[in-house]
């Protein structure tokens, strides 16, 4: 039993992870040893990708800026709004909340890529073109149904005696999400920021067509302009170097986050 | 009286959950709402505290008609069934979280809490979370948590309910003390006759929704109104004989006397109740509940009786009390 259970969760890795380490077993190859895999040359191993990569113009830690910059104020945007959201519907009257639900889950679902025309018309006749901070308006848009349906259940889901003793206690309605509710759905609020910053830090068609400055772009764009820089040869080494870089972050993030998405806060709220 | 119930209603659909209820209840009185499962006990007490708002009727605290004000506004120290501590804080913290948002100086908040946490013998548990504190420690702490909400009306929604025999004892006489010898109404919620008995003044026995009867403990259990609060109040319970030409005959276990003469009964079953036992016996009025002291040697066939004036007689149809 353990074992297949184990052979199945070892399949399983070597499926997620073996384009990963392909990728970065790449990004410290050579040129040649790229091109020639079995041939024993002495320069086989090397850090001229990272170094190629991290010393173009701009340089590559201004891209990671820039992306850091819009995956956290788009986080902030979408938790902002989606937070009293998802309260109202988890308090509104059952029937109600399922339409609207059902309506958000529509709009989750829609592929956004169909949006992109119409969002570049919209960033053209509100001058948001070319602005990092502006980005955070489709990204959070795009975001907030899912945002919303998540952080909606995590609120449903905590015993109403807490927030009916709250107001016993005295607490309007924002003290008691500022000091009740807003700290009980914790964890539900880490894994949604988690998923709205991954959507901002890999989506490419907005960014690609909102921002068109090189010292401006995001981490997707920049990878693929690395990826395009020459008809003749494709940049393996260093596209593969600049995704290793654009990853490692996002691996911090879920390493930090990993234990509050999981803490069962909730433990012990009611009851023996 | 400073907690008064003028004939409120509430309705879920179009279905009244509680209705025509009437209660006053008077500064430093304990009234125990009494009644089985689902008879909208709680329902009360949350138009009350205003967690819910009445369909009918008004709600009077201090003479002040309170129907329209909000939850927030009402001051009202409740413990909950299932204690609703405020599990990501320490005990501290669920202590102090209401005294500052109510804008008491941090100084005074820090004197308050450590007195009642030492009223209540809670010191050492201060920094702890709720999850790691037995069930009687976290009542002790909602308890606390009432307390220093320095309210109007104390509600007490099941408050011994997840606690076992034993500690509801000890508890007992430490809640009177707290709560019970204030200057505030008391509205306890129980289901157990025999909680409401030892803690409450008066009792209000509901069933379906609406008042059955209220009185002091001595009242229900001497003159009950109804077959329904003869039956409720009381353990173990009142025997009631076959009616006959519309009358219910009603006669406590405990009335029921062995006897030279009387209705010969046979035995079926004796339950030892340590000072008491309690014998079940099979008469031509039906079966017979009779308890008697342990020490009495009982025979297979036995003759009781009891006295007239011990008897209760209600009406068959509706269930009320004859005179
Ligand atoms: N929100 C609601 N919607 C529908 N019915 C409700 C609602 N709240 C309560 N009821 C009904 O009202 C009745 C009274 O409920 P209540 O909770 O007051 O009972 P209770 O006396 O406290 O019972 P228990 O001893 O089990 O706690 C029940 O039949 C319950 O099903
Ligand atoms: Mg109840």
């Amino acid at each position: 039993m353990i074992r297949t259970r184990n052979i199945w969760i070892i399949a399983l890795l070597i499926w997620s992870l073996s384009p990963l380490f392909w990728q970065v077993y790449t990004s410290f190859c050579s040129p040649e040893s790229l091109i020639q895999p079995l041939s024993n040359s002495g320069h086989r191993w090397t850090l001229d990708n990272y170094r190629q990569v991290l010393t173009a113009d701009p340089p590559f830690w201004r891209y990671l800026l820039n992306s850091a910059i819009v995956g956290i104020s788009s986080t902030s945007l979408t938790l902002l709004l989606a937070i009293p959201a998802a309260y109202s519907l988890s308090r509104i009257p059952a029937k109600l909340a399922r339409l609207v639900k059902l309506l958000m889950l529509g709009a989750a679902l829609f592929p956004y890529v169909l949006l992109f025309l119409a969002l570049l018309e919209l960033a053209r006749s509100f001058n948001l073109g070319n602005n990092l901070l502006a980005l955070s308006f489709p990204y959070a848009a795009l975001s907030m149904p899912l945002a919303v349906l998540l952080l909606a259940s995590a609120f449903k889901d905590l015993p109403v005696d807490l927030e009916e003793a709250a107001k016993l206690e005295g607490l309007g309605l924002w003290q008691r999400l500022r000091w009740v509710l807003i700290p009980l759905v914790g964890p539900a609020t880490a894994s949604t920021s988690i998923l709205v910053f991954l959507f901002s830090w890999n989506e490419y068609p907005i960014a690609l067509t909102w921002l068109s400055r090189s010292d401006l772009l995001t981490l997707p764009v920049a990878i693929a302009r690395i990826a395009g820089t020459s008809v003749y040869s494709i940049p393996y080494g260093p596209y593969a170097a600049a995704t290793v870089l654009g990853a490692l972050p996002l691996l911090a993030l879920v390493m930090i986050f990993q234990r509050q998405i999981v803490s069962g806060l909730t433990q012990g709220a009611v009851k023996g | 009286m400073s907690l008064i119930l003028q004939d409120i209603g509430r309705r879920v659909g179009r279905k009244w959950i509680l209705r025509h209820l009437q209660l006053e209840v008077a500064n430093g009185e304990c009234l125990a709402l009494l009644g089985p499962s689902g008879c909208g006990k709680s329902t009360t007490l949350r138009l009350i505290a205003g967690l819910d708002l009445a369909d009918e009727g008004s709600i009077l605290i201090d003479g002040q008609d309170v129907s329209k004000v909000a939850a927030v506004d009402r001051r009202i120290g409740m413990v909950f069934q299932s204690y609703a501590l405020f599990p990501h804080l320490t005990v501290a913290a669920n202590l102090c979280l209401g005294l500052r948002v109510r804008g008491i100086s941090a100084a005074e908040q820090q004197h308050r809490v450590a007195s009642v946490l030492a009223l209540m013998q809670l010191e050492e548990f201060a920094d702890r979370r709720p999850a790691q504190l037995s069930g009687g420690q976290r009542q002790r702490v909602a308890l606390a948590r009432a307390l220093l909400r320095d309210p109007l009306v104390y509600l007490l929604d099941e408050p011994m309910s997840n606690l076992d025999a034993q500690l509801r004892e000890d508890l007992r006489p430490e809640l009177r003390r707290l709560i019970l010898n204030g200057n505030q109404p008391v509205v306890y919620v129980t289901h157990d006759q025999h909680e409401a008995m030892a803690m409450a003044d008066r009792i209000a026995v509901l069933r379906d929704g609406q008042l059955e009867q209220i009185g002091t403990p001595q009242e229900l259990y001497l003159k009950p109104s109804t077959i329904f609060v003869a039956s409720f109040i009381g353990r173990p319970q009142i025997n009631l004989l076959p009616a006959q030409s519309g009358i219910v005959t009603a006669i406590r276990p405990e009335d029921v006397h062995l006897s030279e003469e009387g209705i010969s009964c046979r035995i079926i079953d004796i339950e030892w109740l340590g000072t008491s036992q309690l014998c079940l016996l099979d008469s031509p009025k039906g079966k017979l509940r009779m308890l008697c002291n342990s020490q009495i040697k009982i025979p297979e066939n036995v003759k009781v009786k009891w006295s007239s004036e011990k008897e209760h007689h209600f009406n068959s149809e509706s269930g009320h009390r004859i005179n």
